[in-house]
């Protein structure tokens, strides 16, 4: 729409440039046409990331949503307009409560972990050791590393027969026999939330690591000439100073472990039926699985409204706190 | 700056055309001359890329002007590419797949007799043209087919002083207690997603189940079905399957077994090719028809797959695609497939060519003639066999089975 816009400016008599202000000011009076043209200016540097943003953003937000208004066949053809068909259908799957419960402990759960040890983390990785480069560097390599081959990997590692985990754990006498830690929905779902957090952990760590970069020394100082004890230091100074780093960490790793599909297919595919599912995976499903592409549809813009209205209710609170703090 | 604002404009004229061809349908590139197509094929094994390769090469110098290209798609994302294709428009003008009905409902594939010469429709298996009909008429093109077989381990049942394979759910019983008091695993199970709706229709029909009842609705929940799910939990519970069966895939027991690590299985007529021959080319193993609940009569499940024919550009793509499939099904190209891949034939002429092959598919070829299909003529079946693979193995270890078959029922009864 905004594109329309710029069209019709070029084109069009140009009334409505008028109003806009002009950058600033210089000291000949432009012609009325160089106006017209700066105040144009801006658009030639937003125009490519707006036409992106419309292209790989805008456009597939709308056609999810028509999408999961349409009434589509198992073959995948259109067969014309559901209504909210498949938004009843979705909300009536006996399935659905458990899933997004588990989405909750899911994302709670992993964010929670993983920001706490990063703190921890972040916090090694700041202070002066040796080797602390070759730490560094040896906490990049899980996010180097493809999250599905992560997953792959530990699935192989929890295998029932061949898995390095449970030979391990017998031969330290722990275990006398084999578990199948994938089979049991409780036990799978605690292994892949470990995992979610192992790859979730290098980014978080790095802007916490950032963060406390950033932190300038006179302060610690000062506070070490009041008196406080490292305790004090950490929940009066670091912890306050860290909060831009820590929304940042949040928001990212919420959004991202909410959309995490790899860890999860790859392990346990969702299953033993859905008992391993999160909204993200039983997405899948009911397009692949159920044949059912519109209430897919429907799941995904239910997703995508969830996923929005936490970042919204946590900028809220946030920026509440900042006000009130 | 004009030029940036026209870049814009371009930008989301691209974007806009983009999504309008999306909704097209018949704007496929490339087939427009009508002598060029594409054909998608699933990929069997490593072999199969290959030998469509070849045959392509021979199909175009047979035909100069023609042209096919060639796309190989993993089974696993099969399901969604299809639907992808189908819903963007850009569907391939051949497709090698194990669905048809739901296409043919939806006016979307030729009827076979537009696509391939009266001699080749002849010339299909009666049992494989009948399961290709969707309302009664042929729409689907059978393609490979495949039998399940009773397979047992040898080393493992003497082990256990067994002297025989059992034909009865009470003989496979007791010999699986004997196979697990010597220490092995007694039965494979595989009820995890892979392939659980063939896994549980081969025990269910040897005990009078099955999906539908006489007149062809939907019974998923009939008590001959609730019986088997009953026993098959009933020989979890006591430890005589692999661990877990409803987080198995087929393909993890298959290896297990051709690893000489599980007593018996439900095994399927590639067995051999695919995964003992990989293995262990020297493991002693029997073939044997598969265990019923009374022990008399024994099924077998058939399964096959199909070759289908998208209608595009009104017709245009017919002729290429009809000389493209009589060439593919000439005896010996078909033939040669079947024997790269080791499956069972689907027409007269291949099944004469391949019966020199060995006394290891005879059995398979014997029970074929009076297997069980799953009703894949009806187009809710896709709907269907996606919530058997997801539901039925939690009826082993967890839910009840009658709830959970009458949560599959549910979804049968649902319009596709």
């Amino acid at each position: 729409m905004a594109v329309q816009d710029v069209t019709t400016r070029t084109a069009g008599a140009g009334s409505g440039v008028e109003g806009t202000p002009a950058a600033p000011a210089s000291g000949s009076r432009p012609s009325r046409n160089g106006r017209r043209l700066r105040a144009l200016e801006p658009l030639l540097w937003l125009g490519p990331a707006l036409v992106l943003i419309l292209a790989v953003v805008i456009w597939p937000v709308v056609e999810m949503v028509r999408t999961s208004l349409m009434d589509i066949s198992s073959t995948g053809l259109t067969r014309g307009f559901a209504g909210g068909d498949n938004y009843a259908d979705l909300f009536a799957e006996p399935d659905l409560p458990g899933v997004v419960l588990r989405t909750l402990v899911w994302v709670v759960g992993v964010v929670t972990v993983t920001i706490t040890v990063s703190l921890a983390l972040a916090q090694l990785l700041n202070s002066r050791f040796p080797g602390r480069r070759m730490v560094r560097w040896a906490l990049i390599v899980p996010w180097a590393a493809s999250v599905l081959m992560t997953a792959l990997t530990w699935r192989w590692m929890l295998n029932n027969f061949y898995g390095v985990v449970n030979r391990v754990l017998m031969d330290v006498g722990i275990l006398d026999k084999p578990v199948n830690w994938l089979a049991h929905p409780a036990q799978a779902f605690a292994w892949m939330m470990a995992v979610a957090v192992f790859v979730s952990l290098p980014f978080t760590a790095f802007v916490i690591l950032s963060g406390l970069g950033t932190i300038p020394a006179e302060v610690y100082e000062a506070a070490r000439l009041d008196g406080a004890g490292t305790a004090r230091t950490y929940l009066s100074i670091t912890l306050p100073l860290l909060r831009p780093s820590l929304m940042v960490a949040a928001i990212i790793n919420v959004i991202n472990v909410f959309n995490s599909f790899p860890v999860i297919w790859a392990m346990t595919r969702g299953g033993p039926g859905f008992a391993t599912d999160t909204t993200t995976t039983y997405m899948y499903k009911l397009a692949f699985d159920n044949q059912a592409v519109g209430e897919s549809a429907a799941m995904a813009v239910v997703n995508f409204a969830l996923i929005l209205l936490v970042v919204l209710v946590y900028l809220r609170v946030v920026r509440g706190r900042e006000e009130t703090g | 700056m004009k030029r940036h604002v026209i870049g814009i404009s371009a930008g989301v004229a691209l974007a806009l055309a983009l999504s309008g061809c999306g909704k097209g349908g018949s704007s496929g590139g490339g087939g427009s001359d009508g002598k060029t197509i594409t054909f998608v094929a699933a990929k069997y094994d490593d072999d199969t890329q290959p030998y469509w390769d070849n045959l392509i090469k021979a199909f175009e110098a047979a035909n100069p002007g023609y042209r096919v290209k060639l796309e190989v798609v993993d089974w696993e994302q099969m399901d969604s590419k299809v639907k992808t294709y189908v819903q963007t428009g850009q569907q391939p003008d051949v497709l090698n797949y194990n669905k048809f009905s739901d296409f043919a409902r939806d006016d979307l594939i030729y009827q076979a007799k537009d696509v391939v010469s009266p001699k080749v429709l002849a010339d299909f298996l009666p049992l494989f043209a009948d399961q290709a009909q969707y309302k009664g008429t042929q729409y689907g093109l059978p393609f490979i087919s495949s039998a399940r077989l009773f397979f047992y381990n040898k080393d493992i049942f003497g082990k256990a002083k067994i002297s025989k394979p059992p034909t009865s759910w009470a003989e496979v019983e007791e010999d699986a207690r004997k196979i697990k008091k010597a220490g092995d695993i007694p039965l494979g199970l595989p009820l995890g997603a892979e392939e659980a709706q063939a896994e549980f229709y081969i025990w269910a029909m040897n005990n009078g189940g099955g999906w539908t009842d006489k007149s062809g609705k939907w019974a998923v929940d009939q008590p001959a079905n609730v019986e088997t799910l009953d026993y098959l939990r009933g020989l979890t519970k006591a430890g005589l399957t692999q661990p877990n069966p409803e987080a198995t895939n087929r393909k993890d027991v298959f290896n297990q077994f051709a690893q000489g690590k599980i007593g018996m299985i439900n095994g399927a007529v590639f067995m051999r090719k695919g995964f003992i021959d990989t293995v262990d080319k020297n493991l002693n193993y029997g073939v044997a028809p598969l265990p019923s609940k009374d022990g008399t009569t024994h099924n077998t499940l058939g399964v096959q797959d199909y070759l289908v024919s998208f209608k595009k550009d009104d017709g245009k793509n017919r002729e290429a695609v009809n000389k493209f499939l009589d060439f593919f099904y000439q005896k010996e190209n078909a033939s040669k497939f079947l024997s790269t891949e080791g499956f069972l034939s689907v027409t007269k002429s291949a099944g004469d060519a391949l019966s020199s092959d060995s006394s290891y598919y005879k059995p398979f070829v014997d029970a074929l003639s009076g297997a069980r299909f799953a009703p894949t003529d009806n187009p809710n079946w896709s709907a269907v066999e996606g919530a058997v693979k997801q539901r039925i193995g939690t009826a082993v270890s967890g839910t009840e089975p009658k709830k959970v078959l009458t949560e599959i029922q549910d979804t049968a009864e649902k319009d596709g």
